[in-house]
This record gives structure tokens, C-alpha cells and sequence, in this order.
């Protein structure tokens, strides 16, 4: 019965063993891992049916085999064993390798080596678990390239993006948020409240307001400041991260800089509305001009009227002397509403500004230093000549008027700039390959943003009512812009104002030939040799010999001689060293008559009226002429 | 004496030049536009026209034109305040269309009567 017992016992104890035998073999094959037991030999004692499949072999081919003969002597002596070793002091060895198995080909595994010891704790074995982590390892690998991919493409997007706590702490922004807000480096940042750049803080809490529904907002432009205090406005969009509560977490914010494109659209908008005045002060001027020739001619017809010698003449040559003022004043507006004929002809922007420079420097205060820099003398541009004199005279002149005290410095220059340079800074259509940039800079009182929207404007002034038309700058536009110019100006209130002119240049460098036969020889008599040195530019281009003076002994000199004596003579009012008394006598003591024309200043009495009448003078102009003006006046004189 | 037609739309500058030629006794003949210059133009009489250039109907280059068709001896001066047609100024036009002088307002009217003396080769007295 006992005996019974006992056989029962061992066989239900077999039963169990070898139950718990075929689960622990259940369990040991069907591991996704390579398992192997390995004993102080580096020889395999025990492997399972993963590992047989990862290398292709039957169990009993690789157990009795050591971990050289297996994975080569190279890689067992380089990367397996010393591991081994550490196991057998009694340390888990964890680690990552890369080899490869008849069945994949080269994988990445995690190999973890467990001491494995005996029943009375010496460690003999030790267990060897491997583990397939290629996929894993791909996937990361992906994950890293993704990241750098994304790293790279936020850094080099030119959009600025910015990561901030909802109360406006900066978490980081990128190289193109560094660049537009003017920072030196991300570091610099990390101190920084977004809240701070805005222009005006209400506007950034109502903005994250907006965003607590966690959805992309475009807030337009938004005037900020940028780390150096600079004003700039910006198209923000934002959108707010929560985290698993629901609560703010954090706020990505992409930045276009739109400061340039609103200059852009200003100035687009500018030249739009000074084409509309300049429309409708050209309409006007056109109009006026109707009613002063209709004046003009009654005062003329008035004159025959009076008997000779009446005391009335002179109030109707007052009436003249109005109606030449005011046609001073319509020609500007015409000028600026470019409507006025401009006899162009290549001309050198060096000379011109030159001459321009020497004639208001005699008249300006000592105190003033005007200082030039040519880059270029040679480069020329098509234009009329006094109409380009009368740019730089009235930028200079307002320059001077800038400097209060009249104290300061001018500072002119020229220099050559690249066609496609000038598209990219004007934003315009270029019309050359290159382009004049004469830059003036004064160091005066400067203006402020909304005064130097409207300093082109017609009758636009900050002087005193009667001092300066208002029309200096407007006609300053009119001549740049018919040469297929452009004029801009920058200004800082208390520093002074920049105005840079940009001219096409002129490509064909053949001059204009004479004209037909022998150069008609013409004297300029001048008090100031600056400008009829303008008038000499033109006049040479159209074919004709330039002589000036402007003192009677030359002047009697150049009579003199048949070589030089001149074919006509323009007489300039302001010759106070030649009278036309002197004129007069002269011609008369070498016997000639030469035809004369006389430019009169237009704030004077006029003084040529009477001496065109008693044919001294052939013709008579009043200022600002024009290149045109004076080359009729030559034809009918001639032709006389 | 030479016939001198006018065209010109303001009223008053016309009037002047009117009186101011009729004084030096041509015979004057107005228009007030183009278009009726044109359809009232008398070969016969007319020797020289003086003619403003932006007017309404039809503009100063046209009288320019069209008169010159039907007479080609005629003389053209051409009167204008300013203005543009395109990159060209409209005396400037009027000059390339063969205008023999022209006048920028406010000119002076003795100054032009001379030129038509010479144009019409009149002697003066």
C-alpha cells in the first residue's frame, strides 16, 4: 500500500517535471529572442530554436561549439568577449552591437549577458539574451534625421518663428525671428517677454485671448519694437498648444516683416496722390496761363493806348512785371505736374552739380560748410540742364534753410549705382543699366515721419506764409521723375534729412554734332558764372562756342579780337561789373551789333522791357528759363 | 490785308488777340473750338492761323493737320498753357506737325504780331 503510494508520488512528481520541462522548452523556443547558455569556455551549451534559425543550424551543430568558431575570432576577441568576462565577475552586461546572421543579414541587437549560476552560487554559465532591435534602431534613426531635417528648415525658413509661455516668456525662436527683432543671439532671448516687443502691450493679451481656443489666428500687422528700440510692423500669425488638462501651454508665433512692403505701399500711394495733384494743379496752371496771356496782352495793347510820355506806362509795366511773376509761379507747377517742355540734350551730372555747389556757396553764409565727393565725373545723363541746376539749387537751398543758426555741414555725392541695385532699393521698373545717385545730407533740424509724407506736395511749406512758394521740393519731383528718375528722402528729427536722387544713366556717348557750318560763337556777360556755367552745358551740347564774362576789361578783350568776337550775346541782369551802358558803348567803339538777349531776374523790375523796345536787345526772358526758351530766342535773333 | 483766323476756347484771350490784330488791321476770323474751325474754314481769306492746342471738339493738332491739307501755304502758329499728350508735349507736336512758331502762355502779343509780319512778309511801316 506505502509502495503504491510512493510510485504514485514519483510518477506525479515525474508527470509535474516533465510538464514544467515542456513549458520551460515551450517558452525557451518560442522566444522572439536568441538565447544561449555559455560556459566559462566561451562554448555554448544551450541555444534555442531562434537562435538555431538566426544562424541556420541544427541545435546539436552549435552547442559544443565555441563563440569564436561561431561569430569569428575577430569579433568574438573584439566585442564579445570582455563583456563575457564582466558577466562571469557576476555583473548583468547590457549592450548594443551590430552583426550579421546567415538569416538577415547584418541586424542591430541588444545583447544582455545575465550571470547563470549553480546551486552553490559559483557562477559557471552565464545566460545570453539577444534581442532583433533593428526596427527600433531604423525608426529612431528616421526620427534624428526627421528632427535635424525640421531643425534645419526652421532655421533657414525666412519666417520668423518664435515659442512662448502663454505670458509671454520666450522658449526659443529662430535665426529669421533673430534677424527681423534685431537680436544678436538666441541666448538673449531667453531672458526676453515677447510682451515687451510689442508696441503696445494690451495688444499682445488680447491676442493670446484670441488664441485660447487653440486654433491659428492671423492678427495682420502688428506694430512692434524690435530689440534696439527700432519701430517695425509685422504680419503675426499664432497658434496655442494646451496641454492634457486643457490649460495653456505654450504659443507658436510665425513673423513676416511687412515694414518694407508698407514703405513700399506709402510711396506707391504718395506718388499716386501727387499725380493727382499734380493733374489738377497742371489743370489749374493751364487755365491760369489763359487768363495771364489774356492780361498780358490787354497791358500790351494798354501801352499803344497811353500817349507817350503818361504817367500811367508805369503801372501798367507793374501789371507786366505781376503777370511775369505769376508765370514763374504756373511754370513751376507745370514743371512739377510735368508738363513743361524739357529740351534734353546728354549732360554731366558732375558738372552740374559742380557749378550748382560753387553758385550757393558764394551766397551762403561762411558758417556753412558744403562739402563734395565726386565718385563719377563722367557718367552723363539726359536732361535739361537748368532744369537739373534748378533740382540741386533747390535742394541745396533748403538744406541751408534746414540748418538753423546757420550752422552745419552739407555733405554732396555722387556716385555710380547698379541698375538692377536701384530695382531691388526703389522697387520700380529701371530704365538703365546703371544709374547717378547724388546723395545730399544736412546736418539740420530733420522732420518727422508725417512731414516728410508731403514735402513733394505743391505749396506744401513749414516756413512762414511768404517766405518760399512751397514748390522748391514738388518741382524738384517733377524733373526728377520726367528724366525717368527718382528722388526719395529719409529724415530723423533733430539729426537732419537725406534726399537721394537717382538718374538713369545716359548710354550713347556720341555727342550731338554741330550744327550746320561753322559753332555760332555766344557770350554769356554774367555776375554769376556758376549758372550761365549751366546754361553753357546745354547751349554746347546743341552745338554752339561758349565764351563767358562777366568783367569789362575781358569783356573788351573778347570784342577785340574778330577771332573770338561773338556771334550773339546773352546779357544776364545780374552782371553788375558790365552795365548794358558798357554794352552799348562797346559795341559801339568796335562796330558791331551782335543780336543781345537779355534773362531778367523775375523778382526784379524788369529792366529789358524798354530796352527791347529801343532795340538794343533783340530778345528778352525772364527767369527760370529754360534750355528751350533760350535756343528760340537764338533763332529769332538770328533770323532778325 | 492777310486774313488771321483765331481758335481759341477762352473767350477772353481770344477776344484780345482779336482786337489786338484787328488794330494792326488784318482781318480776323474766331473759332471758339476745332471743330468748327474746320467746318468754317475759308481757304480764300485765311493766310495764317493762330491756334490754342488743348480745346474741346476737336484739339489743336488737328486744326493743325486738316488745314493744312486743304491749304498747304497756310501758316500755323501754335499758342498752349502747357499740357501733355503722353511723353510728348502737346507744342511740341504741334512743331513736328510743321507749326512755323510757337508760343508758350502768357506771351507777349507784340512780340507775336512781329513773327506773323514776318511770316506774312509784311513790311513794317
Amino acid at each position: 500500500m506505502k509502495q503504491e503510494k510512493y510510485k504514485t508520488d514519483i510518477q506525479s512528481s515525474l508527470e509535474f517535471l516533465s510538464r514544467e520541462k515542456l513549458y520551460a522548452d515551450h517558452i525557451f523556443n518560442n522566444s522572439r529572442s536568441m538565447i544561449s547558455v555559455i560556459d566559462r569556455d566561451y562554448v555554448y551549451v544551450k541555444v534555442n530554436t531562434t537562435f538555431c534559425k538566426a544562424l541556420r543550424g541544427m541545435a546539436d551543430s552549435i552547442i559544443g561549439k565555441s563563440l569564436s568558431d561561431v561569430w569569428g575570432e575577430e569579433t568574438f576577441s573584439k566585442s564579445i568577449k570582455h563583456n563575457i568576462d564582466r558577466c562571469f565577475d557576476g555583473a548583468t552586461v547590457k549592450y548594443e552591437a551590430s552583426f550579421t546572421t546567415p538569416q538577415a543579414g547584418k541586424r542591430f541587437f541588444e545583447v544582455i549577458f545575465r550571470p547563470f549560476p549553480s546551486d552553490s552560487g559559483k557562477v559557471t554559465h552565464l545566460l545570453a539574451e539577444t534581442f532583433d532591435i533593428t526596427d527600433l534602431k531604423l525608426t529612431e534613426k528616421i526620427a534624428i534625421e526627421k528632427e535635424e531635417e525640421f531643425k534645419k528648415f526652421e532655421t533657414n525658413l525666412p519666417i520668423g518663428f518664435m515659442r512662448c509661455r502663454p505670458d509671454g516668456r520666450i522658449i526659443h525662436g529662430n535665426k529669421a525671428f533673430l534677424l527681423i527683432m534685431d537680436c544678436r543671439s538666441e541666448n538673449s532671448l531667453y531672458s526676453a517677454n515677447f510682451r515687451d516687443y510689442y508696441a503696445e502691450k494690451g495688444i499682445f493679451d488680447m491676442h493670446v485671448e484670441q488664441l485660447a481656443d487653440s486654433k491659428l489666428k492671423s492678427f495682420g500687422r502688428v506694430p512692434l519694437k524690435t530689440c534696439k528700440g527700432k519701430d517695425i510692423v509685422c504680419r503675426i500669425s499664432g497658434f496655442m498648444t494646451l496641454d492634457e488638462a486643457g490649460n495653456p501651454s505654450y504659443i507658436d508665433f510665425a513673423f513676416e516683416d511687412s515694414s518694407r512692403e508698407l514703405m513700399l505701399e506709402n510711396r506707391l500711394l504718395e506718388a499716386q496722390k501727387l499725380e493727382t495733384i499734380g493733374s489738377l494743379a497742371g489743370g489749374i496752371a493751364h487755365d491760369f496761363n489763359n487768363i495771364l496771356a489774356t492780361i498780358s496782352g490787354y497791358s500790351e495793347l494798354l501801352i499803344e493806348d497811353l500817349p507817350g510820355h503818361s504817367p500811367l506806362s508805369e503801372k501798367v509795366s507793374k501789371i507786366q512785371t505781376a503777370v511775369n511773376k505769376a508765370r514763374s509761379l504756373t511754370n513751376q507747377i507745370l514743371t512739377f505736374s510735368r508738363q513743361v517742355e524739357q529740351e534734353k540734350v546728354p549732360v554731366s551730372v558732375y558738372e552740374v552739380l559742380r557749378e550748382t555747389i560753387g553758385f550757393v556757396k558764394s551766397a551762403a553764409p561762411p558758417s556753412i560748410k558744403i562739402r563734395s565727393n565726386y565718385r563719377d565725373k563722367q557718367k552723363f545723363v539726359f536732361a535739361d540742364p537748368t532744369q537739373l541746376f534748378r533740382v540741386f539749387l533747390n535742394l541745396l537751398t533748403n538744406a541751408i534753410q534746414a540748418l538753423e543758426d546757420k550752422q552745419g555741414t552739407i555733405t554732396v555725392t555722387l556716385a555710380i549705382e547698379e541698375g538692377k541695385k536701384v530695382r531691388g532699393d526703389l522697387n520700380k521698373v529701371i530704365v538703365a543699366d546703371e544709374y547717378v545717385l547724388v546723395t545730399l545730407r544736412d546736418t539740420g533740424k530733420g522732420m518727422d515721419q508725417s512731414l516728410l509724407r508731403r514735402i513733394f506736395e505743391p505749396f506744401f511749406t513749414t516756413r512762414e506764409v511768404g517766405k518760399g512758394s512751397g514748390l522748391g521740393l514738388s518741382v524738384v519731383h517733377g524733373i526728377v521723375s520726367e528724366m525717368d528718375g527718382s528722388v526719395l528722402v529719409s529724415s530723423e528729427k533733430g539729426k537732419g534729412s537725406v534726399f537721394y536722387i537717382y538718374l538713369p544713366v545716359y548710354s550713347e556717348k556720341a555727342r550731338k554734332p554741330a550744327l550746320h557750318g561753322r559753332k555760332k560763337k555766344l557770350l554769356f556777360v554774367t555776375g554769376n558764372r556758376h549758372e550761365s556755367k549751366i546754361l553753357s552745358l546745354g547751349l554746347e551740347s546743341a552745338g554752339f562756342e561758349m565764351t563767358q564774362s562777366s568783367e569789362i576789361k575781358h569783356f573788351n578783350k573778347i570784342l577785340a579780337e574778330t577771332q573770338t568776337r561773338p556771334d550773339i550775346v546773352i546779357y544776364m541782369s545780374d552782371a553788375d561789373q558790365i552795365r548794358i551802358d558798357d554794352l552799348v558803348s562797346s559795341f559801339q567803339k568796335y562796330g558791331i551789333s551782335p543780336p543781345c538777349i537779355i534773362i531778367c531776374d523775375s523778382n526784379q523790375d524788369n529792366p529789358g522791357e524798354k530796352l527791347v523796345n529801343s532795340g538794343i536787345i533783340s530778345q528778352q526772358l525772364v527767369k527760370p528759363v529754360s534750355l528751350k526758351e533760350i535756343e528760340t530766342a537764338i533763332q529769332l535773333s538770328i533770323k532778325r | 490785308m492777310p486774313g488771321i483766323l483765331i481758335v481759341e476756347d477762352n473767350r477772353e484771350l481770344r477776344e484780345m488777340l482779336k482786337e489786338s490784330l484787328t488794330r494792326k488791321r488784318f482781318t480776323v476770323q474766331e473759332a471758339d473750338n476745332g471743330k468748327d474751325a474746320i467746318i468754317h474754314f475759308k481757304p480764300g481769306v485765311t493766310d495764317l492761323v493762330v491756334t490754342d492746342l488743348i480745346m474741346p471738339e476737336e484739339d489743336g493738332l488737328k486744326v493743325i493737320m486738316t488745314l493744312r491739307e486743304i491749304k498747304p501755304s497756310i501758316k500755323v502758329i501754335a499758342i498752349s498753357g502747357g499740357g501733355k499728350a503722353g511723353p510728348a508735349s502737346y507744342l511740341n507736336m504741334a512743331k513736328a506737325l510743321g507749326a512755323d512758331a510757337i508760343y508758350y502762355k502768357p506771351f507777349s502779343v507784340n512780340e507775336m504780331i512781329g513773327k506773323i509780319e514776318e511770316l506774312l512778309e509784311i513790311e513794317q511801316p
